[in-house]
């Protein structure tokens, strides 16, 4: 229902370049047949430069395809990995044209460049070192925890219950996420676990049967307050888990629980909002940063000149004609989560 | 052609330009735009994350304020609308979660039916305004305008909402540059995530990220960015001189709201749209 209602109209603007950019699998398999060259050029590790090959396209062709086509005819040294084939393993994920994929599962494109992940140490050619990934994940106690005697089968367990964690192991951990969280990126500007960590975490600490001192001490060193919520991770994710909404905020709502002193920004937010009705970024900075905002001054005089901030209007508490609505709906005792 | 109009709360703040340049680009382009006096922030990523059925709340009570109006809901910032479109499809897909959000809004006498359309200032141009009577309307083509568009990740992702496999694939701001007459730059940074949403505890994620877009975009030749969301334009803005502390290399590249651009388009002047509120001054001659 709500596609439908959301894409009326003649032209759906939501998704324009989608026909002319191919952006479907069935739009890019029209523009290569049988035969017709595949150009395929690969970062290699040794020099850092892209060497090209070619190799003729075949039915349903896959990246993995063209990388064993290339390795057994012109480059028996390249460094490659893949088990399954068949997007179970997780092993085979590398960037083509810029994008993370499954090389086992994608589409091979007429003229693509083939990296390998980003965000983790190269080993060789396409072989990258998954060890931050698997410390981070150990240090997380993966394991469930019963804080009360196993029932019996079945085991009282609703749909409601038990989503999230089991959307959450659907993760094949690829490390493609990984690659493509901005955040991550960054290296150690943040203590931000990154996405495919989390999703790990989210297996037992989303499952309501899991000891919550467990969850809490993991999530007390995982720095997920610094995911921007860009969907990067969603985006590229074989397994189509909604790493964002499924998991990430999910585990947010169990910091506010278990680690509140963790959840500044949130709470502060959540009580601007309950008073005001809508946000006043001075006193949500104020209530967040403290006497960190002295900090930005000289920003805060700039915006102040520019007629951007309106301190009266943050110290005086002014209420907006949204207050009592949001006061009710935010302040209502009933269970939240 | 009437729209309940949402501004969010950053245009009623720290953008308030925009909220002022889109009212008076309405008018030109015929929209009537009817304000939700009493609509409240949908929550952004935070209420989001850790109240959920409350953020639905708070969401499907600016539904159903509009539905009340009998009218489509006109968004003007990329997270707002991904909240609003959310939540609608959460209650579309949800029966039990639409009874326990209604019952939040019994005490205002509002039940959300499920039938508000939403639509962002961006797609209300193609959809409703149309292409052909958009050309039409420009009267300054705005020739010789390098701009480099910056989309935000909430008009284009996630792929559940959007349906693009990859999200670069996106031109619906470079197409319309294009009608209004600029010249549409390529650069990295065009479907890139500002890192607003953690700036109010930590702005250094911010600042990098953005620093490598904006630079992205000047490199590539554009004299401006043009950004639908007025969260990506705080950053893009209001910390560019930061992020040029941190680059350590002058940036001094204006960013305009979408209304702005399309504004110009029409013929108004950029103190009309109120582009010299910007912390980046706009003097290009258009």
């Amino acid at each position: 229902m709500s596609e439908i209602l959301q894409a009326s109209g003649a032209i759906d603007a939501r998704r324009l370049g989608q026909a002319e950019n191919a952006d479907s699998l069935r739009a890019r398999n029209t523009r290569i047949a049988i035969g017709d060259p595949v150009m395929i050029k690969v970062r290699r590790s040794d020099d850092g430069r892209l060497q090209e090959f070619l190799t003729p396209y075949t039915k349903a062709m896959r990246v993995l395809d063209a990388l064993n086509a290339i390795a057994l005819k012109d480059a028996p040294d390249l460094a490659f990995r893949w088990f399954c084939g068949s997007k179970m393993c997780g092993t085979c994920a590398v960037r083509m044209n810029g994008r993370e994929v499954l090389a086992c599962w994608e589409a091979v494109e007429p003229e693509m460049t083939i990296e390998p992940l980003r965000n983790l140490p190269v080993i060789r050619d396409l072989v990258v070192d998954r060890t931050p990934y698997e410390r981070k994940v150990a240090s997380f106690e993966p394991w469930l925890t019963r804080t009360v005697p196993y029932p019996g089968f079945p085991e009282p367990l609703s749909h409601r219950d038990i989503k999230n964690a089991s959307k959450a192991i659907d993760c094949i951990s690829c490390m493609s996420c990984y690659s493509a969280c901005p955040v991550i990126r960054l290296g150690s500007l943040t203590d931000f676990a990154g996405p495919a960590p989390l999703v790990q975490l989210g297996q037992t600490a989303l499952d309501p049967r899991q000891d919550q001192r467990q969850v809490a001490r993991a999530l007390s060193h995982s720095g997920i307050f610094n995911c921007v919520s860009c969907y990067k991770c969603e985006e590229v994710c074989p397994a189509h888990i909604p790493i964002v909404s499924g998991v990430i905020e999910p585990l947010k709502a169990k910091v506010v629980k278990l680690v509140p002193q963790m959840a500044r920004h949130p709470l502060a937010f959540r009580a601007v909002v309950a008073r005001r009705g809508r946000i006043d970024p001075g006193e949500l900075i104020l209530r967040v940063q403290g006497l960190r905002v002295l900090a930005v001054i000289p920003r805060l005089i700039r915006l102040l000149l520019r007629g951007k901030i309106n301190p009266l209007r943050t110290l005086l508490g002014f209420k907006t004609s949204a207050a009592g609505a949001a006061t009710r709906i935010l302040n209502k005792t009933e269970s939240s989560s | 052609m009437k729209f309940a109009y949402y501004p969010g709360c950053s245009a009623r703040s720290t953008c308030a330009e925009l909220n002022e340049a889109t009212h008076r680009v309405a008018a030109k382009l015929g929209l009537e735009l009817t304000p939700l006096e009493s609509a409240t922030c949908t929550g952004a990523r935070e209420l989001r994350a850790i109240d959920p059925v409350k953020f639905y709340g708070l969401n499907v009570r600016i539904l159903a304020l509009a539905e009340r109006e009998g009218l489509p809901l006109m968004t003007i910032c990329n997270t707002c609308t991904l909240n609003l479109l959310d939540a609608h499809a959460a209650v579309c897909d949800d029966a039990l979660l639409l009874g326990e959000v209604n019952k939040q809004l019994r005490d205002e006498g509002l039940e959300y039916r499920r039938t508000t359309k939403i639509s962002h200032f961006l797609w209300v141009l193609y959809e409703d305004i149309g292409v052909e009577k958009l050309r039409r309307l420009v009267v300054k083509p705005l020739k010789g305008l390098t701009v480099a568009a910056f989309y935000g990740c909430h008009i284009t992702r996630p792929p559940g909402r959007y349906g693009f496999v990859d999200s670069r694939n996106n031109v619906a701001l470079e197409r319309l540059a294009t009608l209004l007459g600029c010249e549409p730059i390529d650069y990295s940074g065009r479907t890139e995530c500002c890192g607003f949403h953690t700036a109010a505890h930590d702005e250094r994620i911010a600042i990098k990220l953005t620093g490598q877009h904006i630079l992205s975009a000047k490199q590539n030749g554009a004299k401006t960015m043009v950004t639908p969301c007025p969260l990506c334009h705080t950053v893009l803005d209001s910390f560019q001189k930061e992020i040029e502390s941190d680059l350590g290399q002058k940036l001094d590249v204006p960013v305009l709201h979408l209304p702005q651009l399309v504004g110009l388009a029409l013929g108004l002047s950029a103190r009309e749209l109120n582009i010299d509120h910007h912390m980046i001054d706009f003097d290009i001659d258009v």
